[in-house]
């Protein structure tokens, strides 16, 4: 049997699972959560026959295993877990001998002792969900003093150790000092404005890979299956005709339409590449009779092309209106002002004006390439300036 | 700015209701009416369309559903849509309790991630709708029973900051009579608006300060 592995693809390609006396923190801020992934940690090393102890302080070990089994990963009784949370509730699951009960989980003595005896047995995985309320429950030394015990044991043993924390805003001096005191740090983080619109990791740290650097991904956890990476989606949306399939052609190296008669009937899409970043660009219809596919095609976006006609005013509350039907508010937006170069079109102010836009929220105008080409049943090809300057004040506002 | 109506004549129309957006504490003791007021005010908030997400962590959601049964202020229309409860109460006794439509079994007060997770998203899938969410955490002082006041003084940094980043009006429920004056200090300074009731001598009474239009004598709640 080998080292134990996180049972996440991209860490295990990165990192080649955990070598043994090594201790890995997962950081997460308190708006995204943890504690997938150490479910996804813990059955897929119990799945390879590995032997697993968990410290639970957050939750009751029932609790605990049916959310498991709601990821998709049963561990039935194969999961030893020192259950240093039940007896602050009172009830304690009896006749369950994969369960270990803390009589007072407010003792430290008493936590730390029958942490370190368990783990003197021979476990080839520890993992302690969670250390930031081990933390609260005592304080920030006692609790890296208890990392320095756990340490000096998972040497003398052999074993690997996994450490879930909620970063509360704790002092940078003590986050500091956790970090050194650990071999390797994954960070998970929301991408946050006034929603959070995705969630990444990242190992910021890794003593055993030997200067190698690591990408950040987005990922998402899902009930059931768990950690799952994925690409981030631009939704492109906005009235009939405004030029949305034009824009996506535009900006991408090989968009695609579904569409019948020059109006897309369902789905534009283009994979772009633009400064450094890759994206996908999903397009709505404008239609109304296909709003009921607003909502899921603006599924999981993470920003948003609103598309308008500079020279159709009128339009703009059906924008509007198309940017709440896709659930889209409160994402990232950019307004492309499209058609800006035709008789009768607004100003970028006016547009402004009538579409009572948000400070925050960007706008640029776009022209087609050549007037001449146009053609009403193809995409427009516009200029390259416009498109530009719209996908770099999204991507500016993405990251 | 829109305010929420409290439901109670004499505070709406002394302090025009709770504006939104911002973030309020509700304190006094175990018989001052803090229930009373909050479940009229929740009433009045879904009745006017703001979508409310409630924690609840000293009954099990269907407990206090039951709780506005019995005042005669039915809720039982907005559950789902624009009424969600945060159970982080049936855990403890039932670990195997399940999520329905509208109301979310969390792992009990320990878990403040857990918690902070959950809100952060619900309040961020009202926004995308074009919604400003009434958050009500009732009450703070159960959590503060689990958890020491500095773990919970964080965790509501964290709260405040997040609803004002989403533009959600939050409350926080507190019992005076359950921590030293220190730490119902703490919780006031970090809300804008705090109303307190009080019992005398069978009638209730509020204040209300920190709000644009303070009411800052004991003023009777009918």
């Amino acid at each position: 049997m080998g080292d134990p592995v996180f049972g996440i693809e991209k860490l295990d390609k990165d990192l080649k699972g955990i070598p043994e006396k090594k201790l890995v923190l997962f950081s997460a801020s308190p708006s995204v959560g943890n504690e997938v992934f150490g479910y996804q940690l813990i059955y897929n090393n119990i799945k390879a026959g590995s032997k697993v102890l968990l410290l639970l302080n957050r939750t009751s070990p029932d609790a605990y295993l049916g959310d498991m089994e709601d990821y998709g990963f049963p561990v039935e009784n194969k999961l030893t877990i020192l259950d240093s949370y039940s007896s602050i509730t009172g009830v304690i699951p009896t006749g369950k001998p994969h369960i270990i009960s803390v009589d007072n989980p407010y003792n430290k003595d008493e936590v730390f002792h029958k942490l370190l005896s368990e783990l003197d047995k021979g476990y080839d995985l520890l993992v302690v969900d969670s250390f930031s309320l081990l933390i609260d429950f005592f304080d920030f030394q006692t609790g890296l003093s208890l990392l320095e015990d756990i340490k000096k044991k998972l040497e003398e043993k052999n074993t690997s150790g996994v450490i879930l924390f909620t970063d509360w805003n704790y002092e940078a001096k003590s986050i500091d000092s956790l970090i050194k005191a650990v071999n390797s740090t994954v960070e998970i983080k929301g991408v946050e404005k006034r929603v959070i619109f995705g969630q990444y990791f990242a190992v910021i740290k890794c003593d055993w890979t030997e200067g190698k650097t690591f990408s950040s991904v987005l990922f998402k956890a899902v009930k059931p299956g768990g950690i799952k990476i994925y690409f981030p989606k631009i939704l492109v949306t906005g009235p009939t005709d405004s030029g949305k399939s034009s824009f996506i052609h535009s900006a991408s190296k090989d968009a695609v339409s579904v569409d019948k008669l020059g109006g897309t009937i369902a789905l534009d899409h283009g994979n772009l590449e633009f400064d450094g970043y890759k994206a996908d660009l999903f397009g709505t219809p404008g239609q109304e009779r296909f709003d009921p596919l607003l909502k899921l095609l603006g599924g999981e976006a993470i920003g948003v092309f609103l598309i308008v006609d500079s020279t159709k005013p009128e339009q703009f509350p059906r924008a509007i209106e198309m940017l709440r039907k896709t659930e889209a508010y409160g994402l990232p937006i950019v307004v492309v002002a499209n058609k800006a170069d035709l008789k009768g079109a607004l100003s970028l102010k006016e547009v402004e004006e009538k579409l009572h836009l948000d400070n925050e929220i960007g706008l640029v105008q776009t022209v087609a390439e050549d007037l001449s080409k146009v053609d009403p049943n193809q995409p427009t090809k516009l200029k390259k300036e416009g498109v530009d300057k719209a996908l770099s004040l999204l991507f500016k506002q993405l990251t | 700015m829109a305010a929420i109506k409290a439901g109670f004549k004499s505070f709406d129309e002394a302090a025009g209701g709770l504006e939104m957006q911002k973030i309020y504490s509700l304190i006094g003791n175990k018989e001052s009416g803090k229930e009373e007021f909050l479940y009229k005010l929740v009433s009045s908030a879904l009745s006017s369309k703001t979508p409310v997400v409630y924690v609840t962590t000293s009954r099990s959601y269907s407990d206090l559903i039951n709780e506005f049964n019995s005042r005669h202020l039915p809720v039982s229309q907005y559950l789902g849509a624009d009424f969600m409860i945060f159970d982080d109460f049936s855990k403890i006794s039932s670990p195997n309790a399940q999520d329905t439509n509208y109301a979310k079994i969390l792992n009990g007060p320990l878990d403040l991630t857990g918690l902070s997770v959950a809100l952060s998203a619900a309040d961020g899938n009202y926004l995308k709708e074009g919604r400003s969410v009434f958050n009500v955490i009732d009450s703070v002082s159960n959590l503060l029973v689990y958890s020491n006041p500095s773990t919970i003084f964080r965790f509501l940094q964290f709260i405040c900051g997040r609803s004002k980043m989403s533009g959600a009006t939050t409350l926080f429920s507190l019992d005076s009579e359950m921590h030293p004056p220190e730490v119902t200090e703490t919780i006031k300074s970090m809300s804008d608006g705090v109303i307190s009731l009080k019992l005398d001598n069978g009638a209730r009474y509020f204040t209300f300060t920190g709000s644009t239009k303070e009411i800052l004598k004991w003023t009777e709640l009918n």
